[in-house]
């Protein structure tokens, strides 16, 4: 017990209780470092900081479009899987693929692709649609990293999906054929109830991982954020506050405020998914 | 529960003893030889032909003085997050590049070393060009010697200017604005342009002069962005008419491109102000490309352009300071300088060495030297970088159309001056 306790006191407890002092503190860290108790101005900052509000916008519509998008593409992929079709195992690796490459090599193919000359657009052109300047321009550059992040994790949902679906009885399948329920009903009335818990994890861990968004967005803009600001992330701001404006004290409010909006998403979800109970 | 506690005791014990152990066995040799002193030099990337000359140089500095070793650090990414990280960390190298508008941040938080006691009449300060120095003055001390610099200049296409009939580059803004829309051509009539006039980066760093010509300012005496003025905005509108009315004008992104260098030498866009690293970029991966140099077109019948220079600076913790001194009288002295900038990556910041080497006299370089009496150094106070964050989104939303510049100049300010009020 003591080895555990110790190291999970030291780098996962310790450095919540830090986080919390250095939110209340304006830190000098050039030159020595100085501490100065800043009362609640940190947190009155995170009201006046537009780009806070910009960066707020920019992860919730990123979360309310990835978010559902990736649960329902999981379960489509997982219930499809699951149905038989041929070579099962090479379209479960397949799927699989993009989800365990890393996300900083990933997002760098993808610029490829989203270059004004890359493929995307030459896929676009090809079937007549419009093209899009990907990278410079802010109304499509998250739309950009949404469709890229739906991509590669779905699949990682699909996996957890599949083994769910595989723990449902066969039996509960064969009495409702017998009653007469077709597909569709039953897909409705016994896969998705079943499957209520499972999609409350997705839903869950989708939230928290795509809440968290930075490295696709860091690697998207070299930092910035830009297009002006289209790709500015909660996560990247504090980044920005800690590394570029050497703001300390001010990125762990920020930090807070991220978690806070964390925890009570998650617990309304529970809410609504928790209750293992169905009628 | 009792013995598992114990035996966790007696590991940590062990581990330690251990580690104990190895760090004499490190030392023990270490301090039994005179060892030669080693002294860490920070920078970021370059293209591999200028490392290998770099490298060449501290080569030659280490046969020069053998008691000194020096390890060369490359940051690849964000060069100043990773040294701002590394001086607070106590891990930051002894000598390190410091880029111009990084340099009044750096030296107002008291982590560089000043440089005047180490200065000597053989090591000729006043050689130095004066306007490069002074930009690494800090409340009267120097803090960083600079081991070469830039202004910026226009580059032409001499192929794509014969087509068009053009003889010379153009000498007023205004010349260039009609030149601009005489190079804008659809080459094979597909109804898409092939070939714009100018290449543009909507980039504070390629901007200040133009917020300067008819006497705008970018900053206030307290460092406080001022430029949301009429006088500044009148410059900034010719950038954006030329690019919202005339269409003659692209951004790197538009054409697929990653930087206004690679559409000029693609071919993409006929003219582009930039600095001296275009010219190795331009004969290494364009060879085929003709194309000459003429001194920034006057704006308002004033000469206007940039000038970017980076400094060695010394890290105020360094152990080995006298060492450390060494190394950058070296790579500044004129025997070292004449080395690294012999190969045209870049300028010598030397009178002497400019003379020696002869770049007056070279037709590309002749604009780039000529704009340093003139130019305006890329900087902005100790809060340049917020300023330039909050200039360069407005910019940009204005050059897509979203609002006009004025509107987009007055919120660029207010934002950035409101973060700077809130970082105080």
């Amino acid at each position: 017990m003591a080895p555990s306790i110790l190291v999970l006191g030291t780098f996962a407890i310790a450095p919540i209780f830090y986080a919390l002092f250095l939110s209340f503190q304006k830190v000098q860290l050039l030159g020595g470092i100085e501490y100065q108790f800043a009362g609640w101005r940190n947190f009155a900052r995170l009201v006046e900081d537009d780009r806070l509000g910009i960066a707020l916008r920019n992860t919730a519509e990123y979360v309310a479009i990835v978010v559902p998008t990736q649960t329902i593409l999981a379960l489509i992929l997982a219930v499809t899987l699951n149905a038989g079709i041929k070579g099962k195992n090479w379209w479960r690796i397949i799927y699989f693929l993009p989800t365990v490459t890393s996300s900083a090599v990933l997002t760098l193919i993808f610029m490829w692709i989203y270059n004004t000359d890359g493929l995307l657009n030459h896929f676009l052109a090809f079937w007549g649609l419009p093209t899009y300047n990907w990278l410079g321009d802010p109304a499509v550059a998250l739309k950009g990293i949404m469709l890229m992040n739906i991509w590669s994790t779905a699949p990682f949902f699909m996996v957890i999906y599949l083994a769910a679906l595989q723990d449902i009885p066969k039996s509960l399948y064969e009495a409702a054929a017998l009653d007469g329920a077709n597909q569709w009903e039953q897909f409705f009335c016994i896969t998705l109830p079943l499957l209520k818990p499972v999609t409350f994890f997705v839903v869950a861990i989708g939230v928290i991982g795509t809440f968290q968004l930075f490295d696709q967005s860091y690697i998207f803009s070299g930092g910035t954020g830009g297009p002006n600001n289209a790709t500015l992330t909660i996560v990247l701001l504090i980044y920005q506050a800690v590394f570029r404006d050497l703001q300390m004290g001010y990125a762990a409010a920020i930090a807070f405020l991220l978690a806070a909006i964390i925890i009570s998403i998650t617990l309304i979800q529970r809410q609504f998914l928790g209750s293992e109970k169905f009628d | 529960m009792k013995k598992e506690w114990l035996n966790f005791v007696f590991l940590a014990i062990l581990v330690a003893l251990l580690l104990i152990g190895c760090w004499n066995f490190v030392l023990a040799p270490a301090s039994d030889k005179q060892m030669p002193v080693s002294i860490r030099l920070g920078g970021w990337g370059a293209s591999p032909a200028e490392q290998t000359l770099l490298r060449q140089v501290l080569q030659d500095f280490e046969a020069k003085y053998p008691d000194i070793k020096v390890k060369h650090e490359i940051i690849a990414d964000q060069y100043m997050d990773v040294i701002k990280t590394r001086l607070i960390g106590e891990a930051a190298p002894d000598v390190f590049y410091l880029d111009i508008s990084e340099a009044p941040f750096l030296m107002s938080q008291n982590v560089l070393e000043p440089l005047d006691p180490y200065l000597t009449p053989e090591f000729d300060l006043a050689d130095f060009a004066t306007p490069l120095l002074e930009s690494f003055r800090y409340r009267e001390r120097l803090y960083g010697l600079p081991k070469d610099y830039s202004t910026l200049a226009l580059f032409y296409n001499k192929q794509a200017f014969a087509a068009a009939g053009l003889t010379a580059p153009p000498r007023t803004w205004e010349e260039l604005l009609t030149y601009a829309k005489q190079l804008t051509v659809d080459l094979n009539q597909d109804g898409r342009i092939d070939q714009y006039g100018c290449g543009v980066l909507p980039d504070l760093a390629r901007q200040v002069y133009k917020i300067e010509a008819f006497g705008g300012q970018l900053v206030d005496s307290n460092g406080y962005a001022a430029f949301a003025t009429e006088a500044a905005l009148q410059g900034l509108q010719l950038l954006v008419d030329q690019y919202r009315l005339d269409r003659s004008s692209a951004l790197p992104s538009d054409l697929g491109t990653n930087s206004v260098d690679e559409m000029f030498g693609r071919g993409k866009v006929a003219m582009i102000i930039t600095g001296n690293w275009t010219i190795p970029y331009l004969n290494e991966t364009f060879p085929d490309l003709e194309f000459g140099a003429a001194e920034v077109p006057s704006i308002n019948n004033k000469p206007g352009t940039m000038l970017f220079t980076v400094a060695y600076v010394m890290n105020k913790q360094a152990e080995h300071k006298a060492e450390a001194w060494q190394l950058i009288s070296y790579l500044t002295g004129k025997e070292g300088m004449q080395k690294w900038t012999s190969t045209g990556f870049a300028l010598p910041t030397r009178q002497s060495v400019l003379a020696a080497l002869g770049y007056a006299r070279d037709p590309l370089r002749a604009p780039l030297i000529a704009g340093i009496d003139y130019a305006t150094p890329w900087q902005g106070g100790k809060n340049l970088s917020i300023v330039a964050t909050n200039f360069n989104n407005q910019l940009l939303s204005t050059m897509l159309g979203e609002q006009p510049l004025k509107q987009a100049m007055v919120r660029a300010q207010e934002s950035a001056n409101r973060q700077i009020r809130a970082n105080e």
